[in-house]
């Protein structure tokens, strides 16, 4: 019960801190269009050797007319600017956790094909294509941030490792395993109050510690999913029922995925958010001024 | 190590496109509308022939408070690069044996 006030607090939490960045824009909305505020986003992603495709960018988009004409032209530059090289270590970490989804997703489709789960499962691996790529998405904008590849990256391999020492790493104890009290306290707020604040001290920065934050819980969601998608591949519909398991074979494999699912998505949603806190929180006690990691602190070409 | 790879077919329209007025520098976006690419795809083009000096970038001054645009046109040796690859296209064609007409269409 305590973890769904966690849940119904923090939106309240994120707001009164999306309040105290800056009142004026949070009571007044945003000042500039979608596709603007699009494309600097995006181009806050490129690395400063090409900043100065961005601001080319961002000039461009300011001669252009028509909502629908600037809206294209900067989501076309968003994807430009996810992958332009030079992504440095940062492409490993981006080609590792493809390769993990990957798997997840084959793992999957094989289970949907081989136990002939139906319009049903094949409607629910789509969904499973869209949250991968999701993921991915924001794993690549996440990875190509200053100073958070390396802390995110090992905070999702720290969560994902806790995770499976509390649970055990047999296949039965994955699709088994209901974490007691003190377990969840451990998975949902200690590891994910670490991952922050570590990544708030790494670079003595917040927001490398938020953004590190997030990225663990993509990278655990990742990793935990494709542990637990081999776990229902080896055991099929076999092994200990499940306490809400279907009455079937296939019932009882559909359920398991289902169950993945579920897990990937609290637990993204408790590292990001729980993260997110501690490293405000590491932010405020340990109060430095923080480092800028975008090219766009030296923008000579805002639009006004 | 710089790769060499031959030039996509959307590199030599871009690179056509620019090689038809070599001395006029182009907007990027009016360069994307002549040669039918995308934001997404003309950016990266532009990226990678300027790294491999085929292009050259200038900053056109601000009007209007707007921010200014940049602005391209090809090098030296973009125009050279661009010289050989037509050559490389016409040698290819000529040395391309004809069909043979058959005899009722003769």
């Amino acid at each position: 019960m305590p973890f769904f006030f966690v849940l119904l607090l923090a939106p309240i939490g994120v707001a009164i801190a999306l309040y105290r960045r800056n009142p004026r824009r949070f009571l007044d909305g945003p000042t500039e269009d979608v596709p603007l505020r699009l494309l600097r986003w995006a181009i806050s992603l490129l690395s400063p050797q090409r900043a100065e495709w961005g601001q080319a960018m961002l000039g461009e988009l300011a001669h252009l007319d028509g909502r629908m004409r600037r809206m294209r032209f900067a989501v076309g530059c968003t994807g430009a600017a996810l992958t332009l090289p030079p992504w440095g270590r940062a492409g490993a970490g981006l080609w590792a956790m493809t390769v993990v989804t990957a798997a997840s997703f084959a793992i999957y489709a094989g289970l949907v094909v081989d136990f002939g789960l139906g319009t049903g499962g094949w409607i629910l691996l789509a969904v499973f294509a869209i949250i991968c790529a999701g993921y991915l998405l924001g794993t690549s904008a996440l990875l190509r941030r200053s100073g958070v590849a390396l802390p995110g990256l090992l905070g999702g391999v720290f969560a994902t490792l806790v995770w499976l020492g509390l649970s055990g790493l047999t296949a039965v104890d994955q699709v088994t395993f209901i974490p007691s009290g003190w377990q969840k306290g451990v998975t949902m707020l200690a590891v994910p109050a670490a991952i922050g604040a570590a990544g708030a001290l790494w670079r003595r920065d917040p927001a490398a510690g938020r953004r590190a934050a997030r990225l663990a819980a993509l990278t655990a969601g990742l990793l935990e999913l494709l542990y637990a998608s081999i776990a229902v591949a080896i055991l099929g519909g076999g092994g200990p029922p499940d306490q809400d398991g279907g009455y079937t074979i296939r019932g009882t494999v559909s359920d398991r995925l289902g169950n993945n699912i579920a897990h990937l998505a609290i637990n993204t949603v408790f590292i990001a958010l729980v993260g997110w806190a501690a490293a405000a929180l590491t932010g405020y006690l340990v109060r430095r001024p923080p480092t800028p990691d975008a090219p766009l602190a030296a923008d000579p070409t805002r639009e006004t | 190590m710089q790769r060499n790879r031959p030039p996509s077919p959307q590199t030599v329209k871009v690179l056509r496109a620019l090689a038809a007025e070599p001395a006029r520098w182009r907007y990027g976006y009016d360069l994307g509308t002549e040669v039918d690419l995308k934001s997404g795809s003309l950016y990266p083009i532009l990226v990678r022939l300027a790294d491999r000096g085929l292009l050259e970038t200038s900053w056109e001054p601000s009007v209007d408070s707007r921010p200014p645009r940049h602005l391209y046109r090809l090098t030296g040796a973009g125009r050279e690069f661009v010289a050989a690859l037509t050559a490389a296209h016409g040698a290819r064609t000529a040395a391309r044996p004809r069909p043979h007409r058959r005899v009722s269409e003769a």
